[in-house]
């Protein structure tokens, strides 16, 4: 981006006519949000709220399986991608063959994050996405390290979201 | 000694040499999986195609021998289109779970995709299904989707450890690798079969999802298990060792290792490590920094004379043998050095193969050391001396790879009512039984120094220093120059007694490959 | 009319006992050819041009002329895995006439100094197999085998194998390794079998019928043979006529008999109101001949080479037009794909791959693409393995597809045969 600078006249070397039609523009708006309320807009944070696009890329939730289990493979591509280094897994071997191999660990580090959404997109079975919430009020340090029970079964969550990407419809198809 | 043309570029290979031989000796790049070094000659994966000048079908490298005059190929439209096919055709029943996948990062099939692949699949059948997760053994795990049916395993086990555990099943697109009859993939040498594993269908259970192997670093050493010294590559990033494979050495090992080597790297990690000098009071263990336990160590040895001896065992290197003689001898005017063999009367075993009964990578160097100062002492002087009460204070020099030290248990009793300075890298619980006043110093790993060990056939190879696991521990020369009293600057008046002339492989080590492996982005 | 140098005696029940066999003047050429030097009769059968039978069409003397020349033991092998579909003449002649299979694997063991000899009959031959064994029971009393044959010195000893059913190993190193025990795969070449072979011993391997041509051979000479055939096609050879045919069967004709002739003289022609649709000359891994190319075919090595098919093995499957050809490629591709080894990962995986593509056109899955797609996986498996058996895979597929590509558009189009007017799951109910 450039900064295009204005051929600047004589009377913007003033200070005071600046101020004032900085003010008159305070004024304005003062006046027509006092009489025009609906178009107003602040909000009052907390007791309203702002409705993101869908887009937003806030708190990460890792998604879930039809039977509630997590969708992760801990194939740890996000953690290899991630430019923050805030993802750490610990991979274990699955009781169920098909299933193979599936994190016991999967911790963010919320406040190393930066929330590019390079994990999203390095997920090659949609198991982590990025959520639309981005309230996330703590006191200690240690609040933030997020592990599978806030990322995929915090009460927000209602009991996971399920992913788009399942494995009995893929080895259906033959993939 | 024929002449042939290689893509344009003359060159003389040695009689009976195979093409694909004669072009990786000369740096030429072809696809490949069936074939291995080690291995006899399979000819099936179809891959390393070329075109011979005189001939209209397509030869496989593998399995023609250059003849004089004879005009290779592989650059030409027909090759290139032939290894895309072959390569289609081994990927078109391979199921794409890279990501799940171990082997993802050091796979034959990504490597060469890459390299030669056809780059636009047109495979829209359903996949063959075969068995998941087969346990083939007590150390591999089986996955028939992603073998490519390449055969080196079986041929492993046939002609290398010559059990014949594994056969291929059934036929054409059902083939399956498995094991004979009810046996299991069970030998000392079976997870060999995981490192020439082309792809991820067999796995080792040890390092099965510990690690994604491009967070791992590789580095060359020598491997400590027994007095073969097979030489092997160790993995490892900043939180420990992961891995340990054979690295290739035609002396030595050939291209494999035992099992039990591979299990070497465990000891080495952090949390089996002495971290800091322990001294036995009354109370219990106090700990201390290395280097200044082994200084306040020193008040034991002080003015023993023959009431102190210095216990070694062939586990350390040469240059650390010939410091801590040279410096033990030099300040306590005593020569009662006495070398610790475990397994005594096991050291000549040998399994045919490689695995040795002495479990000492260095009993040839420490002998030589001995030899040189010319010490000549028998562990019976020792243990009738200890029984004697003759000796008072005694420095043992443990033993780093314990797998094979039942002793160590023994010995401690045997020293209940001696001092003893223990040094010693990995945790023993028989050391907690100590006499009070007591020290044991942390020493450095095979893999945290340089140095050089000599095998069985008195094969002198020098290796270089890995990585730093515990970064205060001491290496045997330092800890028994301080304990010894002398100031760590003093360095003994001979050097190891090596010439330089004699390690022929030790310029070979220094120009091995470099590791390539570059860290973009990662926790390295 | 039929020549029949080898099958003159086949409608005599006796010829298959050693007494009638002799009576029609069995084991004579062998008392004869013991007499010859062993060179004096490889020359002879090098002079005759005789090829060899069941496939390849390798010139049988040059190949025991590739027997290293010295005193190691070495083996003669009777290749009677006949597993080609459509062909069923090594059968008529182990059934009618063990005796000449017999006279003649010891005329061509004392010929290339073997003492010892297998014949390898696929396991579903249960009567033929009876019956040969039968044979070398009677010749074994008669002194005809064993040690000292007929007081000549030579020893020779013949055995039975059974196979297991493995079209595979009717491959000459596949039949090696079924024979030594290990699963029926084809070894690498080199070493040819002829250098080192069964249990790496130098090893010849041969058709039912080649053996058996090398007694008319002894017995009337070389320029004799040479009378049937042409210059580099001599001699008679067995076909055995199958398919929308009046009269199938077995023929004895001398090579470069039209092809015409045997279907319509010899097999009767086809069925009243049908027209000839595709002939495949060889078995079913020859590449088809359409009906234009089949009138003007002989039954040659050369010219079917020439029109870019081959002579295999002499099964002529007649095709006429109530077949379906995409039908018929599925069931090819399915018997292909079922018998590959699976040692070579072109042909594997091939196999099973154009069955599947084959099948999922027959089941109305198809694309148009995937007619050309089968071409270029066919293509790509041609001469890329260690046997011929991905070649025998791929060319019926390229010349199926090229020959009848029109049924194949409007196969994958319609989702029903062109010919039939029905979809695969009709066909097959």
């Amino acid at each position: 981006m450039s900064v295009v600078q204005k051929n600047t006249s004589e009377a913007s070397k003033w200070y005071l006519p600046g101020i004032l039609v900085g003010l008159g523009i305070t004024a304005k708006h003062l006046v027509s949000n006092l009489f025009n309320k609906k178009q107003m807009l602040t909000i009052n944070y907390p007791e309203q709220k702002y409705e993101y696009s869908p887009r937003f890329k806030g708190n990460h939730v890792l998604t879930v399986k039809k039977d509630g289990s997590l969708r992760c493979t801990a194939c740890m591509l996000c953690a290899t991608n991630c430019p923050a280094e805030c993802i750490t897994i610990v991979a274990s071997e699955h009781d169920d063959p098909s299933v193979e191999k599936y994190p016991i660990k999967y911790e963010i580090d919320m406040l190393r994050c930066v929330f590019c959404g390079f994990c999203e997109e390095a997920c090659p079975v949609d198991a982590v996405r990025m959520g639309p919430e981005w309230q996330t009020p703590g006191l200690a340090g240690s609040n933030f390290h997020y592990g599978i029970d806030q990322l995929a079964y915090r009460p927000q969550l209602k009991g996971g979201m399920l992913s788009v990407l399942d494995d009995e419809e893929r080895h259906k198809s033959g993939i | 000694m024929p002449k042939c043309t290689i893509n344009g570029k003359e060159i003389e290979v040695k009689e009976g040499t195979t093409i694909i031989e004669a072009m990786f000796k000369n740096e030429q790049k072809i696809a490949h999986y069936c074939w291995h070094p080690g291995l006899s000659v399979a000819g099936v994966c179809r891959l390393c195609m070329v075109e011979i000048e005189g001939n209209p079908r397509l030869q496989i490298a593998c399995n023609t021998v250059v003849t004089e005059g004879m005009k290779i190929n592989n650059a030409s439209d027909k090759v290139k289109d032939a290894a895309k096919w072959g390569l289609d055709f081994h990927l078109i029943n391979h199921p794409l779970d890279c990501p799940v996948c171990d082997q993802a990062g050091e796979c034959g099939l990504q490597d060469q995709y890459m390299e030669f692949g056809k780059y636009d699949p047109e495979m829209a059948e359903k996949k063959v299904k075969k068995h998941k997760v087969v346990d083939l053994g007590p150390t591999v795990v089986l996955d028939s989707e992603r073998c490519i049916l390449c055969s080196r395993c079986v041929r492993f086990t046939d002609e290398v450890s010559k059990t014949s555990e594994l056969g291929i099943f059934n036929r054409g697109d059902r083939s399956e690798i498995g094991t004979v009859d009810g046996k299991s993939l069970d030998n000392k040498y079976s997870l060999n079969t995981v490192d020439i594993c082309p792809v991820g269908a067999l796995t080792s259970k040890d390092f099965r999802f510990r690690q994604r192997v491009w967070y791992l670093k590789d580095q060359e050493t020598i491997c400590n298990g027994c007095s073969t010294g097979c030489s092997i590559k160790t993995y490892f990033n900043r939180e420990g060792f992961y891995r340990v494979k054979p690295a290739y050495n035609e002396q030595v090992n050939s291209y494999w290792m035992c099992d039990e080597g591979r299990d070497l790297y465990k000891f080495v990690n952090r949390e089996n490590r002495y971290l800091k000098a322990r001294r036995k009071t009354e109370a219990g263990w106090e700990e201390m920094i290395p280097g200044a336990g082994a200084k306040e160590a020193s008040a034991l040895v002080k003015g023993q004379g023959d009431s102190l001896a210095l216990v070694l065992t062939g586990q350390y290197t040469v240059e650390e043998f010939e410091t801590a003689v040279a410096s033990f001898v030099q300040e306590t005017k005593s020569k009662q050095v006495y070398h610790w063999q475990n397994h005594a009367g096991k050291e000549n075993d040998f399994d045919g193969f490689l695995i040795r009964g002495d479990k000492n990578p260095n009993t040839a160097g420490l002998k030589k050391v001995l030899s040189k100062h010319g010490i000549a002492t028998s562990w019976h002087e020792f243990q009738s001396a200890i029984s004697s009460g003759k000796l008072k204070t005694v420095i043992v020099a443990g033993p780093e790879n314990q797998m094979h030290y039942q002793e160590i248990d023994t010995l401690v009793k045997t020293l209940a009512k001696t001092k003893v300075i223990w040094m010693q890298s990995a945790k023993n619980a028989s050391l907690e039984a100590l006499s009070v006043g007591s020290w044991i110093l942390p020493m450095k790993s095979y893999v945290e120094k340089d140095g050089t060990f000599i095998n069985y056939a008195g094969l002198e190879r020098k290796f270089k220093k890995v990585t730093t696991v515990v970064s205060e521990a001491l290496t045997l020369a330092e800890g028994v120059q301080l304990v010894v009293g002398q100031n760590l600057m003093v360095k003994p008046e001979t050097n190891a007694f090596i010439e330089t002339a004699r390690r022929q492989d030790q310029v070979m080590l220094e120009h091995r490959k470099k590791n390539e492996f570059v860290f973009k982005r990662g926790s390295l | 009319m039929e020549t029949k140098l080898l099958t003159e005696h086949y409608d005599k029940e006796e010829f298959r006992n050693l007494d009638g066999y002799k009576r029609h003047g069995g084991y004579e050429v062998l008392k004869k050819a013991l007499k010859m030097q062993p060179q004096s009769i490889i020359d002879e059968v090098k002079a005759s041009g005789l090829r060899g039978r069941g496939g390849a069409g390798f010139a049988t003397g040059v190949k025991w002329g590739f027997l290293p020349k010295n005193n190691e033991p070495r083996y003669l092998l009777c290749n009677a895995d006949e597993g080609e579909p459509g062909t069923y003449k090594d059968r008529l002649m182990m059934e009618k006439a063990p005796h000449q299979l017999i006279e003649g694997m010891v005329i061509s063991g004392f010929a290339i100094g073997s003492n010892k000899g297998y014949i390898y009959i696929r396991g579903e031959y249960d009567y033929p197999i009876a019956v040969v064994e039968q044979a070398l029971k009677e010749a074994y009393s008669a002194g005809l085998l064993g040690k000292n044959i007929l007081g000549s010195g030579f020893d020779f000893d013949l055995d039975v194998y059974k196979g297991a059913g493995a079209y595979i190993c009717g491959e000459e190193t596949g039949m090696i390794s079924s024979l030594e025990g290990l699963k029926g795969q084809p070894k690498l070449k080199p070493p040819f079998p002829a250098v080192q072979g069964y249990l790496k011993k130098p090893t010849i391997v041969n058709n039912v019928e080649t053996l058996a041509a090398v007694v008319p051979i002894i017995k009337d000479g070389a320029a004799a043979y040479r009378k049937f055939g042409t210059e580099k096609s001599a001699g008679t050879k067995l076909f055995s006529l199958s398919g929308n045919v009046v009269k199938p069967g077995n023929y004895e004709v001398p090579l470069a008999y039209p092809l015409k002739d045997m279907i319509y003289k010899l097999g009767g022609g086809l069925k009243p109101g049908r027209k000839l649709k595709a002939v495949i000359p060889g078995g079913s891994s020859a590449p088809v001949l359409t009906a234009e190319e089949a009138e003007k075919a002989l039954l040659d090595y050369e010219s079917l080479a020439g029109m870019g098919s081959m002579l295999g093995s002499g099964a002529i499957i007649v095709i006429d037009d109530s077949q379906c050809m995409v039908d018929m490629l599925g069931v090819l591709t399915h018997f292909y794909n079922h018998e590959s080894c699976g040692q070579c990962t072109p042909c594997r995986e091939g196999t099973g791959w154009l069955n599947k593509i084959v099948h999922s056109i027959l089941e109305g899955r198809g694309r148009l693409q995937d007619l050309d797609l089968l071409v270029k996986v066919a293509d790509n498996m041609k001469g890329r393995t260690i046997c011929a058996l991905s070649d025998a895979a791929a060319l019926p597929v390229i010349s199926f597809v090229s020959k009848f590509r029109d049924e194949f558009e409007f196969y994958v189009r319609e989702g029903r045969s062109k010919v039939k007017g029905t979809s695969y799951a009709e066909m097959h109910h």
